[in-house]
């Protein structure tokens, strides 16, 4: 624990006070006022386009429990965010572990090459995906020999949205791991040596150990973040076929702003605000307790 | 010198952030130069609704209004560019904001008062977004339905907010190439949906493997569109007697939906994975025929001008005149902003009477929107009588149906009941009761009540 540094001068308290105040003015504009907005909307029949604003208490979280579309855009986003989370966790580590290595030469180039879907925007990103899954002249059946409607098959749309956010995302973590494993002691690798450990042995019982800290806020900020995705659904199936690959943020853009059931999508929406919250405390947790 | 650094980073974020938030007053400059002759010597234009324009507007001060548009910006900006010939001290800037969030962006920009645009079109699935906005028409109704039959229609508390200035519907497109490379005539064309199949079962061809190469008809992602009026031809109106609840999974909803689905999988003349975009799938050739509505026609020119290509009436049962062919949908008159600067306004309505007035502006909209012209003395205009629509459907207009300005949760729930049943393998009957429950809490939302009952024919 470090001991708490009365501040020195006027200069001081005032760089604090602004600093504070900008944050806490940000805060209630941009967070606070918008979620007490939403809390107030979802008791509401509410739409802000033309103004309408009435009180129907607790109908649109009654219809929220009673609305198959919703259930079933909440198990997508279950299978949506362990799937996705997975393999991102699995690639990213592994892929980490690789560029590691002593052995791993151009290890900078590497690094660039993984991370660079990373910082490519999103929605170009799923729209040459799109392309890409056209059973006419997408890439993905004429390299494989397939004939598969990836994004209008029931079967297939909500993976092929899977497979393209792990190949977009799994970069980031790469960069994670990739500082976990450069942070971790030296002292313990030489130890295992002089055991005896052989390289499965180093990994499962030293690297994989130390590295839970990162894992866990890997896993926890890619759920957090899951929780909220939306943009790929939107550009490459618009939730079809059906509503086979509603996710839940999805549904709320969807009651929103194409059939403009504010109320309702705020009741959704408060609902993964719930859970999201429930999800930041459990990192909150346990990066508390990995810290003690 | 730090000092300095900061004062210059301070000074360059302050201009950025006062340059982001100087786009909202776009209209209040003007490049129109003032105009001091009231009398051009031009003829009055209109039969009921006229216009002379022997007149100022704003006293022949220059001034500048907004005009947002969703599609077909440069037909739109050659009717401003029109008027502002005639009146060279005002400034139309035609605003293209996209289809997609162009009914989310325009009621929150008319929210702005004076600082949104002056004028702006229309779609009437959207009405009930945008009526809180508008202004009505300066123009007398009994005048304007003289012209304009179908502006009775659009009657609130005696007033006309907007209305049609074209009427537009379904019909059959289909690729001449390869009609005759099928060998198939002029006299092949349909009259009934036996025939129908018969001629898409010889345009569809397959591969020595069994897989289809040329689809005879296409109706990928365009389920919806086509279904939702197929209903009157299979017995069932759109919505109940009280024009409140809808009737997508009643009876003739549910044969018009099977009929569909057994062209594809009965009939074989089209295939749910046979390209994405029934559209796009006739541009490459690949398909024979697809359903569209008029706009189709200047989608064609613009994405396809080499597509060889003719159009029919709707199929029906028996050959016979139908209850109803099919639905129609108007094309609307643009909106006036109430909450726009009195000068402003003034504009948009003289702005309004031009374009209901003249003949000029109409029949350029019917030709290069692929529309019925709803100016009654349109009907028979030496221009329009070969276009696509006309032709094809003119003869019996009066046995289509509008349905009203219908919310588009009824087209987004049937494209979902579409999918889920085509693609998803949903029974046909879980589907349409799934979309209609949905479909009624929306339209009791919005408040609508349809129009099927004002149908000439609707006691048939």
């Amino acid at each position: 624990m470090f001991k708490r540094r009365p501040l020195q001068s006027k200069s001081e308290i005032w760089m604090r006070n602004i600093a504070m105040g900008f944050l806490i003015i940000y805060m209630t504009i941009f967070l606070i006022i918008p979620v007490i907005i939403v809390i107030a909307g979802s008791f509401h029949q509410w739409n802000p386009l033309n103004q309408t604003y009435n009180w129907i208490g607790l109908d649109n979280y009654i219809r929220m429990f009673s609305y198959p579309t919703f259930w079933q855009s909440m198990g997508n986003t279950v299978i949506f965010c362990v799937v996705v989370v997975f393999f991102r966790v699995l690639l990213g580590l592994a892929i980490a572990y690789a560029l590691n290595s002593k052995l791993m030469k151009h290890k900078t180039l590497f690094r660039t090459i993984f991370y660079m879907p990373t910082v490519t925007p999103l929605v170009a990103v799923a729209y040459v995906w799109k392309i890409m899954y056209n059973p006419q002249f997408g890439l993905i059946d004429n390299i494989f020999g397939l004939d598969i409607n990836w994004l209008f098959d029931s079967k297939f749309a909500l993976p092929a949205l899977m497979v393209m956010t792990i190949w977009k995302d799994f970069g980031y973590a790469v960069i994670l791991f990739l500082s976990g494993l450069l942070s971790l002691p030296s002292d313990c690798y030489e130890s295992a040596s002089i055991d005896g450990a052989n390289a499965w042995q180093t990994f499962r019982y030293i690297t994989l150990p130390l590295l839970k800290p990162t894992m866990l806020f890997v896993v926890v900020t890619s759920i957090i973040s899951y929780l909220q995705a939306y943009v790929p659904v939107l550009v490459m199936t618009t939730g079809g076929p059906g509503t086979s690959t509603y996710l839940s943020s999805y549904l709320v853009y969807d009651q929103a702003f194409k059939q403009y059931n504010f109320g309702f999508a705020s009741a959704i929406s408060l609902f993964i605000l719930v859970l999201t919250a429930i999800f930041t405390v459990i990192s909150f947790k346990v990066t508390g307790a990995n810290e003690s | 010198m730090k000092r300095f650094f900061s004062f210059c980073l301070a000074l360059v974020l302050v201009l950025s952030l006062a340059g982001c938030s100087g786009g909202g007053k776009g209209s209040g400059t003007s490049q129109g130069v003032q105009d001091t002759q009231a009398d051009k010597g031009l003829e009055v234009m209109g039969d009921n609704v006229t216009y002379d324009p022997n007149h100022l507007v704003n006293d022949g001060e220059p001034i500048t209004i907004d005009w947002w548009v969703w599609a077909t910006e440069d037909m739109f900006r050659s009717i401003a560019e029109a008027y502002q010939e005639i009146h060279p001290n005002v400034t139309i800037n035609v605003i293209n904001n996209p289809w997609d969030g162009f009914f989310t962006k325009l009621p929150l920009a008319l929210q702005r008062e004076e600082e949104g645009p002056t004028l702006f079109n229309v779609h009437n699935s959207y009405e009930h977004l945008l009526l809180n906005y508008m202004e009505p028409y300066d123009i007398d109704t009994d005048e304007l339905i003289s012209d304009y039959p179908s502006a009775s229609t659009h009657l609130m508390d005696g007033n006309v907010y907007y209305m049609d200035y074209g009427l537009s519907t379904g019909m059959f497109y289909y690729n001449k190439d390869l009609w005759a490379e099928a060998g198939l005539t002029d006299d092949d064309i349909p009259k009934t949906w036996d025939e129908f199949i018969d001629v898409a079962q010889k345009l569809t061809k397959f591969d020595e493997d069994g897989n289809m190469v040329q689809a005879g008809y296409n109706y990928n992602n365009y389920f919806n569109s086509t279904v939702i009026g197929l209903n009157y031809q299979f017995g069932d109106n759109l919505f109940s007697a009280d024009g409140k609840t809808s009737l997508v999974s009643g009876d003739g909803m549910k044969e018009a939906t099977s009929f569909l689905i057994d062209l594809y999988e009965k009939y074989h003349v089209g295939d749910k994975d046979f390209g994405t975009n029934y559209d796009q799938s006739f541009y490459q050739g690949q398909s024979a025929m697809v359903f569209a509505w008029g706009f189709f026609v200047g989608n064609l020119a613009t994405n396809a001008p080499d597509i060889n290509y003719g159009t029919f009436e709707i199929p029906t049962q028996d050959g016979e005149t139908p209850y109803a062919y099919y639905r129609y949908n108007g094309e609307s008159t643009p909106g006036i902003n109430k909450n726009a600067t009195d000068a402003q306004k003034e504009v948009a309505q003289d702005f309004i009477r031009f374009f209901l007035a003249s003949d000029d502006v109409q029949i350029k909209l019917s030709q290069d929107g692929g529309l019925i012209p709803a100016k009654s003395a349109l009907m028979d205009a030496p221009e329009l009588k070969d276009t696509p629509i006309v032709k094809t459907v003119g003869p019996h207009i009066d046995r289509y149906i509008w349905p009203g300005a219908m919310p588009s949760t009824v087209e987004n729930n049937m494209k979902i009941a579409g999918e889920d049943i085509l693609y998803n393998g949903k029974d046909t009957d879980d589907a349409l009761k799934t979309a209609a429950d949905t479909i009624d809490i929306d339209l009791a939302n919005a408040d609508f009540t349809s129009s099927e009952s004002l149908y000439a024919y609707y006691k048939e």
